[in-house]
């Protein structure tokens, strides 16, 4: 048989399953979620990372509360920064039965490789927290605060670490800095346990990191929290202001969120978002956020899509600024 | 032979540098040590090094020509045709990887590479061949919930 | 004695029945991921976590690290019985480890391995009981110049690794520092040599690499001088009472070794981020230039096996330093030790050790147990692993390619990764073949990154300026430290050549 005759024999097939289905489609819609149907659930890293946690533990509460009706399916799709799972599941385009969490990769790793697809395009549910970054400077250096280092760094030539270049942790000083007014030399490193080694060993005068990780630093004095990206405080943080306190609000953040595939259906996005709005008012979910020291910030559907297209804008062009990225 | 490895070598070195020039900075806009800077240093040094050792190889083979003894570095004789063989069953396991996933292809691999390696026994090739990659994909994918190679194309098995 | 009874405490802790168990179960899931190529304690750390949730902390931490230093054990048997690392930490053991199982030694070897893990291990934890405070100083004093001036130290020990036509050796690490720039640029956040793929932005790791040219480089070898024609039997010969256990010169001649392996590998395993692969590379180097017969190594000389042996283990102790006095991973597999106790809502840090006693001794006082437990596991389970090389090689080749292909793939997920790993397989052979030095390449491509990442931090630092490295305490240490190695290394071995040429003729 040659091609063209299976493509006129599958089109004749689809004309005559077009009918029946044209009438079916409303039904199975309204049915959404079909417990018959195995949710597909991708994390795009490998186990025991933080993406990998976040999602085990939105599928715990899901399991613990019986929110989804269905088997739900959890597959570790590691490989190139994520662009392998999320390309998995922009290969399911128009299912509404694939969905996986993001976080920072997900907007960064489109920036440094030819991906096929751009966070814009899947169909966002809910952005359910944000990572943010608190800067600290060394516990035996004389700057108290960060009315302190502003003057400070507008007076003498300070140094600010972070990990990488393409990610939040030279976003965040750069533009912060740009509010307040001050210049800075920024040095990448490769983790952060390279730059608080940097920073304990007074290689560098700052730097900023994710506040789960240096907690302890923090509370034996070893490291002065001077100030915090998010929109509110963490409670370890007690005192700690955030940059929009001190007037000098900059709005990016790393997002952890829930995405489907694009083109999901319209109903399989209402069900989310539903399902979400619960699953962010339960105690494991409140532990969650404390234990990692994320800040809840909550968006859904298309806001979301707006918080990720802005939140890739602003990096590029930052990025684009200093040359990192064409 | 090992002129021809070292001039493999040359080309993989002389690809490296050129990329470093064209498309790398020696210094960044604001002054610092850019990214083209420590690769520039190795490319050039590489086809340097690679030169002298292409010289040094010609001027061993000129003198065997001549009739002297060779040198310390030839290589032994070997069985080429084996080698060869081999890494063509090799680089065909990794594209029936990509194909067909980590198990189905573990399994045709060795059959195939049994079936040449170990002629006529049949039934000691066919159990290593099944039993081997059931082991591994159980303390892989099962126990250790590791990663195993996806398949591109599901067999209908 | 404060220390004494705090050990006390923490052994009371660690020796439940239950906490016991969950040690053994660690040992045990440590040495397997540690054998399987590729697959190395950072993964089988991250793959174990989860289960841990809903156990007592004191019991998960004890299992969780027995995988960790576990593996160490694990990943030499297959760079001794196949020439392929288990792990990156056991790159090193491979030099002198697997041409000892082919000169018909592979018991002692094996065994000697577990000793030399046991003793490098213990002498590990040792210092960390007494020494803690002070090493955890060490580790804050290290920044980028520290850094760079540490891999030019390393760069010393590439001189040894070079191998007997130095021009060849010189090209080997040049194409390690090439495959060392790929990856987006720390600096810049620039791709560089990545072509737009995914998969290469976090550079070309280094276990690809190492199991390629090792692993599949030796098995063409071996094909290609006909091995496989061979009617049974391996590469490597073995017979099972004749010599199984090591004799008394094997201990004797390599007891200076084992201490110096100790302690080199912890020293370096304190610094974040140096690590027991670099530890075990720069033991094995020290060892050859210290030796009175550098010829021997590479052809099968204890020493040289035992060295690294030591290292890398004692550096994942050392490890453990930063991590418990300052709450800072100094490798993948701490990072995940950390992950643990941040998702058991624990603040690690310098108040961690007194805020939580128990813990802290519970983990040392486990780690002196947990050592003790997978030296008998070792010895128990060599003779079952000797019989891998009882199948004939045209049968184990194949299943040695499946091991290494399905092994790399567990690491990151990547098909460039696996191709790479046959790439480094095929160039090898040639290596191998025609005298350049594997070793150079794998040693370049872990310190070339380093000293190039750490150059440009500092120099951003300083603002171009090299005087820094004359303004920091801890960076005019090491270079006193490198300056005293250059002086002394090749006086002691003049020294050491001429007591041996007396020996000789006073004989």
């Amino acid at each position: 048989m040659t091609n063209f005759d299976t493509t006129l024999r599958l089109g004749a097939m689809t004309l005559a399953l077009a009918a029946p289905l044209a009438v079916a489609t409303p039904a199975i819609a309204q049915e959404y979620p079909d417990p018959g149907q195995t949710l597909d659930w991708t994390i795009a890293f490998g186990p025991g990372g933080g993406n990998d946690i976040m999602a085990r533990t939105i599928v715990d509460i899901l399991n613990t509360y019986d929110l989804y009706p269905g088997d739900i399916a959890v597959e570790n799709r590691a490989g190139g920064s994520g662009a392998v799972g999320w390309g998995y599941l922009f290969g399911q385009s128009g299912s509404g039965y694939g969905i996986s969490t993001t976080s920072g990769s997900f907007v960064t790793t489109p920036l440094q490789a030819d991906t096929p697809w751009e966070p814009a395009d899947f169909t966002p549910v809910a952005l359910l927290a944000t990572d943010d970054l608190v800067l600290v400077v060394n516990g035996s250096s004389e700057i108290q605060n960060i009315d302190e280092f502003i003057a400070y760094a507008q007076a003498n030539p300070i140094t600010i670490a972070g990990t990488g270049t393409v990610n939040v942790d030279f976003i965040v000083p750069t533009l912060f800095a740009q509010a307040a007014g001050f210049e800075f030399e920024y040095v990448s490193f490769n983790s952060m346990a390279d730059q608080t080694t940097a920073l304990l060993s007074e290689s560098v005068d700052a730097m900023v990191g994710n506040p789960g990780e240096i907690l302890g630093l923090i509370d034996s004095g070893d490291l002065r929290a001077l100030v915090y990206s998010g929109a509110s405080t963490p409670a370890a943080l007690e005192g700690v202001p955030t940059m929009g306190d001190v007037g000098h609000d900059i709005g990016v953040s790393m997002p952890r969120g829930l995405i489907l595939p694009p083109d999901a259906p319209a109903e399989a996005q209402q069900f989310w978002i539903e399902t979400m709005q619960r699953v962010v008012e339960t105690p494991e979910w409140a532990a969650y956020i404390e234990n990692n020291t994320l800040t809840p910030t909550v968006l859904y559907g298309e806001e979301f899509r707006t918080f990720l297209s802005n939140t890739q804008n602003g990096f590029a062009e930052v990025l684009r600024s200093v040359g990192a990225i064409q | 032979m090992r002129i021809v490895f070292l001039v493999a070598v040359l080309g993989a070195a002389i690809f490296y540098s050129y990329i470093a020039f064209a498309d790398l900075n020696f210094m960044t806009r604001t002054g610092r040590l850019g990214p083209g800077f420590f690769p520039r240093i190795v490319g050039l040094t590489m086809v340097a090094m690679t030169l002298l050792a292409i010289l040094d190889a010609l001027r061993d083979r000129a003198r065997v020509n001549a009739g002297g003894a060779p040198g310390a570095d030839d290589a032994p004789d070997g069985r080429w045709r084996d080698f060869v063989l081999l890494v063509a069953m090799a680089l065909g396991y990794a594209v029936l990887i990509r194909l067909f996933g980590g198990l189905v292809s573990t399994v045709l691999y060795l059959g195939l590479a049994l079936a040449l390696l170990n002629p006529g026994r049949h039934l000691q090739n066919a159990l290593v061949a099944i039993i081997f990659p059931a082991c591994v994909y159980l303390l892989f994918d099962r126990v250790l919930n590791a990663n195993m190679p996806p398949a591109l194309i599901d067999l209908p098995f | 004695m404060d220390i004494f009874s705090d050990l006390v405490m923490g052994l009371s802790i660690a020796i439940t029945p239950i906490n016991l168990l969950y040690l053994l179960i660690g040992a045990m899931v440590g040495m397997i991921v540690g054998v399987i190529p590729g697959f190395g304690p950072s993964a089988g750390l991250a793959i174990l976590l989860p289960i841990t949730f809903g156990m007592d902390p004191v019991g998960a931490i004890m299992m969780l690290a027995a995988i960790y230093y576990g593996s160490m054990y694990g990943g030499t048997i297959t760079s001794i019985l196949l020439n392929t690392p288990g792990e990156s930490a056991t790159v090193a053991s491979t030099f002198d480890g697997y041409p000892l199982a082919k000169n018909g030694r592979a018991g002692p070897a094996l065994v000697m391995q577990a000793v030399a893990s046991f003793v490098g291990g213990t002498v590990g934890v040792i210092l960390i009981t007494i020494l803690a405070p002070m090493f955890s100083q060490v580790s804050r004093s290290f920044g980028p110049p520290e850094y760079f001036l540490l891999a030019m130290m390393g760069m010393l020990t590439l001189l040894v690794m070079i191998g007997s036509n130095w021009k060849l050796g010189v090209i080997s690490a040049l194409i390690g520092f090439a495959l060392g720039t790929v990856g987006v640029d720390l600096e810049t956040g620039q791709g560089r040599y990545t072509f737009g793929s995914a998969e290469l932005i976090g550079g070309i790791y280094f276990i690809p690499i190492a199991i390629g040219l090792f692993g599949l480089g030796e098995l063409f070898y071996a094909f290609y001088s006909g091995m496989h024609r061979h009617g049974s039997g391996g590469l490597v010969q073995y017979s099972k009472e004749q010599r199984f256990w090591p004799t008394a010169e094997d201990y004797i001649s390599t007891r200076w070794t084992m201490l110096r392996g100790s302690v080199l590998g912890f020293v370096v395993g304190v610094i974040p981020g140096a690590g027991a692969t670099i530890a075990s590379l720069m033991a094995y180097s020290t060892e050859r230039s210290l030796s009175k017969h550098p010829e021997r190594f590479g052809k099968g000389e204890m020493a040289g096996l035992v060295a690294p042996e030591t290292a890398n283990n004692a550096a994942s102790s050392g490890a453990m330093i930063p991590l418990l006095t300052l709450g800072i991973p100094g490798s993948a597999s701490t990072a995940v030790l950390l992950a643990a106790f941040l998702l058991w809502g624990l603040r690690p840090g310098p108040l961690f050790m007194e805020q939580n006693p128990e813990m802290a001794w519970g983990l040392i006082a486990s780690m002196y147990l947990g050592n003790m437990v997978l030296l008998a596991i070792s010895i128990f389970a060599i003779p079952l692993f000797v019989q891998i090389i009882k199948v004939p090689y045209r049968i184990l080749g194949p299943c040695i390619v499946v091991i290494c292909a399905l092994g790399t793939f567990t690491v990151h997920a990547s098909f460039i990764e696996l191709y790479l790993m046959f790439a480094a397989g095929i160039v090898g052979f040639f290596m191998r073949l025609y005298g350049f030095s594997p070793a150079a390449l794998v040693l370049a491509l872990v310190l070339g990154p380093l000293a190039e990442e750490a150059l440009r931090q500092t120099m951003t630092i300083s603002r171009g300026s090299f005087g820094i490295f004359l303004d920091r305490p801890a960076s005019v240490w090491i270079i006193c430290v490198t300056a005293a190695l250059l002086v002394l290394l090749p006086l002691l071995g003049r020294i050491g050549s001429g007591a041996g040429k007396a020996e000789k003729a006073g004989g």
